[in-house]
């Protein structure tokens, strides 16, 4: 009988996940997701979408925000970058959708050098600012540069077909998305286990420590800020493909606020908050829906009407709960529920 | 024995305070070296100099040889300087363990590819850097505590893992801020005799702030008195206790009483 936590070499040390149960819940977790298209209808697809590809874009604000501690507004303009390399590269340029995705991914970690560079001397809500004009700068960009992004009017987008296998339906496309947000999983797993992800934890705990610790502190805060637009661009990608159609409407500001808030309600710093925190925030706006809908048909139809509206009041609204009553996030009640779990009847 | 550290006439000013003023000293390889003085004297500024938190506005360290204003502040941890924080400096949301593996950051070599990854040499280095981590546990004797997150736990602990990570740079020189302030008798006593282990048997040299004088007085080779910014007095802890310079420093005004009968 297992009566304790006992390794017997150094690798199991260092392994993603020592205990055999996890492994079998995730196997399960991704086996009920590959099955989840063929038995759920159109509509509730469309919501398992939009989670898979907010959690690519959640772990990329993630490594910026909650690993490195840089507070980020202008995660949107990584977004939108991303979907117009994408767009641009493979719409009008034909090329195969391999390299937009990789465009996808590059070109925000170019843009985010530009945008990192001097926010290095920056720090809380200086920098939260700067991002936050780099959101509108690019915006202005992509609508000037009609030449290459065709302005106001966007770029319409195919499903892609790679290697033969088209993602044409929504069901292929949801195991598209589905690879992209394990990969990225277990990239910002990876990243967080290793040297890389000790140094950027180090940055936003204490500065000071980091670099005497022999931490570049000006490199690190870049690689940080290159990774997590990496990753926000290639979400950016995935978001524009799905809506078909990429153009600057598409990618609110609001989208930077929504990304905050996920990270806040999940946990800070952890990545299976900015999963746990990704679904809530996704579903929030529909589930409120459905209950007042429940009420009166009049309320239902101001849900419809004022969607933006009323979802930028619901994100603030959980922001504050939660940092008031759970600042630890979804990840801290799951880290809590777990001890209580297992001391029973004991409280610790 | 060389001069493992050498500081030549250094001085640090904020805008018109002399924190520190043309401070000469040496640490030889293999010493235990004290600096006292009394609050204000610019002892941690001295060492937030030497281990690159802050520029010197006059004068030159070298280390190892080495002119420390030609070395990149980020590289003194690879070069071999070490050092302790006079107010806990460590990453309070991490494990002990986490907070010792940060320490090893110049000794792995995986970018972020690499991290991405996770395989191959990547996991070999991250392996053994672990098992480096756990000799330094069982050195300080932290087993217990391995796995619990860093802002949970007492402040003399907190005070041990952050040796340990200093340890786990594999440093020449250590520089020890206020080790043992605010600790009990019991405690003091054991990070004395980690201090004299750190020397024998990891061969690293220390160099300590320390306003405790019983473990000034009982473990240091050499002291090194600032007061004001200025070194009054150099020497060893019995032929510093007995300088009326210190006296004067410590007790103000013109005594004939030495420290001795105060320190003791």
């Amino acid at each position: 009988m297992r009566t304790g936590d006992f390794k017997q070499t150094y690798g199991e040390l260092v392994t993603l996940v020592d205990s055999p149960p996890v492994w079998l819940w995730s196997a399960l977790l991704v086996a009920g997701l590959i099955v989840a298209p063929f038995v759920l209808n159109s509509y509730v697809l469309s919501f398992l979408i939009i989670i898979l590809i907010t959690v690519v874009g959640a772990l990329g604000l993630n490594i910026l925000t909650g690993y490195t501690g840089l507070i980020s507004l202008g995660h949107v303009g990584f977004l939108v970058t991303g979907a117009y390399a994408y767009a641009i590269l493979v719409s009008k340029y034909q090329m195969h959708p391999l390299v937009g995705f990789l465009g996808a991914g590059l070109v925000p970690a170019l843009a985010s050098l530009i945008v990192g560079a001097p926010s290095l001397r920056l720090k809380g809500l200086y920098l939260a600012i700067t991002t936050l004009a780099f959101s509108f700068i690019i915006n202005t960009v992509i609508l000037e540069a009609r030449w290459l992004t065709n302005g106001a009017r966007g770029i319409s987008v195919q499903r892609p077909e790679i290697f033969g296998i088209s993602f044409d339906s929504d069901a292929a496309f949801t195991y598209l998305c589905l690879g992209f947000a394990v990969l990225t999983l277990f990239a910002t797993l990876n990243i967080r286990r290793s040297r890389v992800g000790r140094a950027f934890v180090a940055i936003r705990d204490n500065d000071t420590a980091a670099r005497v610790m022999g931490i570049n502190l000006h490199a690190y805060k870049l690689f940080a800020f290159v990774t997590s637009a990496f990753i926000t661009g290639l979400a950016g990608a995935l978001y524009g493909i799905y809506l078909s159609f990429v153009s600057v409407e598409g990618f609110p500001f609001l989208l930077s606020i929504e990304a905050l808030a996920i990270l806040i309600v999940g946990g800070l710093g952890s990545a299976l908050g900015a999963v746990l925190g990704t679904i809530l925030i996704v579903l929030l706006p529909e589930a409120t829906r459905l209950v007042f809908s429940l009420f009166s048909a009049q309320i239902d139809a101001v849900f419809t009407t004022g969607a933006q509206e009323l979802k930028s009041m619901l994100y603030g609204l959980v922001i504050i709960l939660f940092l008031r009553f759970q600042p630890r996030g979804l990840v801290g009640a799951w880290h809590d529920l777990r001890r209580m779990w297992v001391n029973w009847p004991l409280r610790y | 024995m060389s001069d493992l550290l050498s500081v030549e006439h250094l001085s640090k000013s904020f805008g018109g305070l002399k924190a520190v003023a043309d401070v000469s000293l040496t640490v030889t390889s293999g010493e235990i070296c004290s600096v006292i003085g009394p609050n204000g004297a610019g002892k941690t500024t001295l060492f937030n100099m030497i281990s690159g938190v802050l520029r010197p506005t006059g004068g030159r360290i070298l280390f190892d040889g080495t002119d420390l204003a030609t070395v990149s502040p980020s590289r003194f941890a690879a070069i071999g300087i070490g050092r302790t924080f006079q107010n806990l400096a460590l990453f309070k949301h991490g494990t002990v363990v986490e907070n010792i593996l940060t320490g090893r950051h110049t000794h792995l070599r995986s970018n972020v590819l690499d991290a991405v990854i996770f395989f191959g040499r990547t996991r070999r280095e991250e392996i053994e850097a672990r098992e480096r981590v756990e000799h330094i546990v069982e050195f300080l004797e932290i087993e217990h505590i391995r796995d619990a997150v860093v802002g949970t736990l007492s402040y003399g602990q907190q005070k041990r893992v952050e040796l340990a990570r200093a340890l786990a740079c594999e440093p020449k020189l250590l520089l020890l801020d206020e080790m043992v302030s605010g600790m009990n008798q019991e405690e003091t006593e054991d990070i004395a005799r980690f201090v004299l282990d750190i020397r024998d048997q990891l061969s690293i040299t220390v160099l300590m702030i320390e306003h405790e004088m019983r473990i000034v007085m009982d473990i240091s080779d050499r002291v090194h008195v600032l007061n004001f910014g200025r070194k009054i007095a150099e020497g060893t802890p019995a032929e510093v206790r007995r300088d009326p310079a210190v006296t004067e420093a410590y007790l103000g005004g013109h005594r004939s009483e030495p420290l001795a009968k105060v320190g003791a």
